[in-house]
């Protein structure tokens, strides 16, 4: 095992391999707060790589609703169980537990865990179904008392991937030029080690080709520029792809950098597991925190309030920056706001969109002295 | 002095025993014997197999990379050979309770392979996997190549009876007058058969061809080995034939190992059940 920083732990930790971060890093920011589980991802992905044989259960991109949903079944609450003490430092910037490679037991290269054939199978299992009751004379408030939110999970093209470490054969590998994590499916024989290293059970055993797949992070189309089809495909526009800097080299005109390093109102899914997950979260703010801080770790209370500034306290920069998000297909690798108006470049550094800061708004009075009839909002 | 009294005693009694008979059958205790035939087999059934010696031969756990088994599974595998000069065949003959022949999410397959060092590899090569410069030849046999030789359809409802598939994009109306943008089409969502991978798609034979150079190094090599295995009252009982290797002659022996893989207990890849090196001999009994 070798010591790699992990900067989304405050410190270093053990690894199978020496750490050798890639030129560039793919990496996107989710807000949770705006996907309403269309699943336009979901199929968007699914009919684009996985229609074949064997590949029927599979789905790179899903949507669970949290907490009671998982694809597949407590695919979070089992490795949670296995996970000893999980405890942060006091201000939240060192992990204190152990992560899933600290925690391997003998003759195991990572803690893990592998589903079995039926916890595929149920998809849609708690979804839309509240935690907590709603008793009579109760009101709204925030946090809400009873509540759920919707989890869209991809691959998260790991710094320190599990799947990879957990292949005894080095079938899996992370790609220099964009760090997205891909399987080999020449070299693959199938042993499904990465699918019990995974924590996020992101890969997936295609039995009809013996190998194991995986979400390949749209790599053709992020060779062109592009980003992925659940990002440009997402109806809710909760979804932006880019690029993360190396620790230490973030900038403030690199949106994802931006979102994450300085804002710091995105947030990994759980951290705690140690492999430096790509995939960052606007946690929603309407969920009790005590839930979500163990899922994004101690930044949530601090990223909510961040989140709710940019509107109430007109944070136009970052205000700006979230309508930026669904509003192009191409990679943003850099931004800026000239008054109200927020460009987006691409790699090239050429413009890609501009956006207004805030979309007019004109709202249609509900009677129309024209025609003398009450409008309706439904078909 | 003290020590070399009780090896020689030690080695009267390997002589003794090394041909004992067992149920009417040959045991080799030491060394796996291959018996010169006319024929040779590929019928694990077949009754010329109980004609020349088996060596009962011990496995142990692999024990030198992760991730691996740290309970032991199957105890020992029966091996009988034969060769008629230019094939060499082994039965491999163990205890399974369990047929474990369909592939799935946290699904293993049943199997078993041979290990020969290979001809270039002088002096012998580490038993597990081989080692660098020092290569080993690998026949691996598995249950599920063996049902979709025996005719098991390449649909996902051999799999799953029960699975109802509204449509695969390769059964479009369009493509069915032109077989091969249908094969193309297919390969689009199967990678690993379109990249030729060994362990993908329909197969011709049970058994495929494998050299490694240390663990984590195996890879695909030239088909040349073929087989046979049936389910047993008691396990399975599989035949792998392969070329009779240059460096091996009745003058002349070699070494080999065995690998078992009970897909019951999960195992696959370097989680097995093996031997370590064990002799090799031609030997006919009229020789003797
Ligand atoms: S999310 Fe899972 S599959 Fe994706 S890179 Fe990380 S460990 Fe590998
Ligand atoms: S398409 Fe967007 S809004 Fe719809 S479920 Fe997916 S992530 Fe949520």
């Amino acid at each position: 095992m070798a010591r790699v920083n992990n900067w989304q732990l405050g410190r270093e930790m053990s690894y199978w391999y020496p750490e050798e971060r890639p030129n560039k890093q793919f990496a996107a920011v989710f807000d949770i707060n705006k996907c309403i589980a269309c699943q336009t991802c979901t199929l968007a992905c699914k009919t684009t790589w996985t229609s074949g044989k064997g590949q029927e259960y599979m789905l790179w991109n899903n949507v669970e609703t949290k907490p009671y949903g998982f694809y597949p079944l407590s695919w979070d609450l089992k490795l949670l169980e296995m996970l000893d003490g999980q405890e942060w430092s006091e201000d939240g910037g060192r992990y204190e537990g152990r992560t899933i490679f600290e925690s391997a037991p003998a003759g195991e290269r990572v803690l893990g865990w592998r589903p079995e054939d039926e916890d595929y199978s149920y998809p849609n299992v708690g979804e839309d179904d509240c935690a907590g009751q709603v008793d009579g004379g109760a009101s709204i408030q925030m946090p809400h008392m009873a509540w759920f939110y919707y989890l869209a999970r991809i691959c998260n093209h790991c710094t320190y991937p599990a799947c990879l470490s957990a292949c005894p054969r080095g079938s899996i590998y992370k790609r220099p030029e964009d760090g997205i994590v891909l399987v080999d499916q020449g070299r693959c024989r199938g042993y499904q080690e990465c699918v019990r290293g995974c924590p996020y059970k992101k890969v997936f055993y295609n039995a009809m080709t013996g190998t194991s797949e995986k979400c390949i992070g749209c790599f053709p189309k992020i060779e062109q520029g592009l980003q992925p089809q659940c990002f440009v495909n997402c109806i809710g526009k909760i979804r932006l792809a880019g690029w993360i800097s190396k620790p230490g080299e973030e900038r403030p005109d690199n949106p994802i950098d931006y979102l994450v390093r300085i804002k710091k109102i995105a947030l990994p899914l759980f951290p705690q597991f140690g492999l430096e997950p790509n995939v960052y979260y606007i946690p929603p703010i309407h969920v009790p925190t005590s839930f979500t801080r163990q899922m994004f770790g101690p930044g949530v209370d601090a990223a909510i309030e961040a989140y709710k500034a940019a509107g109430a306290e007109g944070d136009d920069d970052l205000t700006g920056l979230l309508g930026l998000f669904g509003s192009t297909e191409e990679v943003l690798a850099r931004w800026k706001r000239s008054g109200d108006t927020i460009t987006g470049y691409n790699d090239k550094g050429e413009e890609a969109v501009s956006v207004p800061l805030r979309e007019p708004v004109s709202i249609r009075p509900s009677y129309d002295k024209l025609y003398q009839i009450t409008r309706v909002n439904c078909p | 002095m003290k020590k070399t009294i009780p090896k020689i005693v030690l080695l009267a009694f390997a002589i003794l025993v090394a041909y004992a008979s067992c149920g009417g059958r040959t045991v080799s205790l030491s060394e796996v014997v291959v018996v010169p035939d006319q024929q040779i087999t590929l019928d694990p059934t077949d009754g010329a197999w109980y004609a020349h010696p088996y060596h009962p031969a011990k496995l142990i756990l692999q024990d030198m990379v992760e991730p691996r088994l740290l309970e032991p599974s199957t105890v020992e595998v029966e091996v009988t050979a034969m060769t008629d000069g230019k094939q060499i065949a082994f039965r491999l003959e163990w205890v399974d309770d369990s047929q474990n022949d369909l592939p799935g999410p946290q699904a293993f397959i049943d199997g078993c392979a041979i290990q020969l060092p290979t001809e270039e590899s002088v002096s012998i090569p580490a038993p597990q996997m081989g080692e660098e410069h020092k290569a080993v030849d690998i026949a691996f046999w598995r249950a599920d190549w063996q049902a979709i030789v025996d005719g098991r359809a390449d649909e996902i409802t051999s799999i799953y009876p029960n699975a109802t598939v509204d449509h695969y994009p390769f059964d479009a109306e369009s493509l069915k007058k032109d077989p091969d943008a249908k094969r193309r089409m297919e390969q689009r969502y199967a990678p690993a058969r379109r990249l030729g991978n060994n362990r993908s798609g329909p197969r011709k034979v049970p058994v495929e061809d494998l050299r490694a150079e240390g663990p984590g190094t195996l890879s695909p090599a030239k088909t040349v080995s073929t087989g046979k295995g049936v389910r047993t009252e008691k396990g399975w009982s599989v035949v792998i034939s392969r070329p009779v290797p240059g460096f091996l002659s009745k003058e002349k022996s070699s070494n080999i190992a065995f690998a078992i893989w009970q897909g019951a207990n999960r195992e696959t890849g370097a989680r097995k059940m093996r031997t370590g090196w064990i002799p090799l001999v031609i030997r006919g009994a009229e020789n003797e």
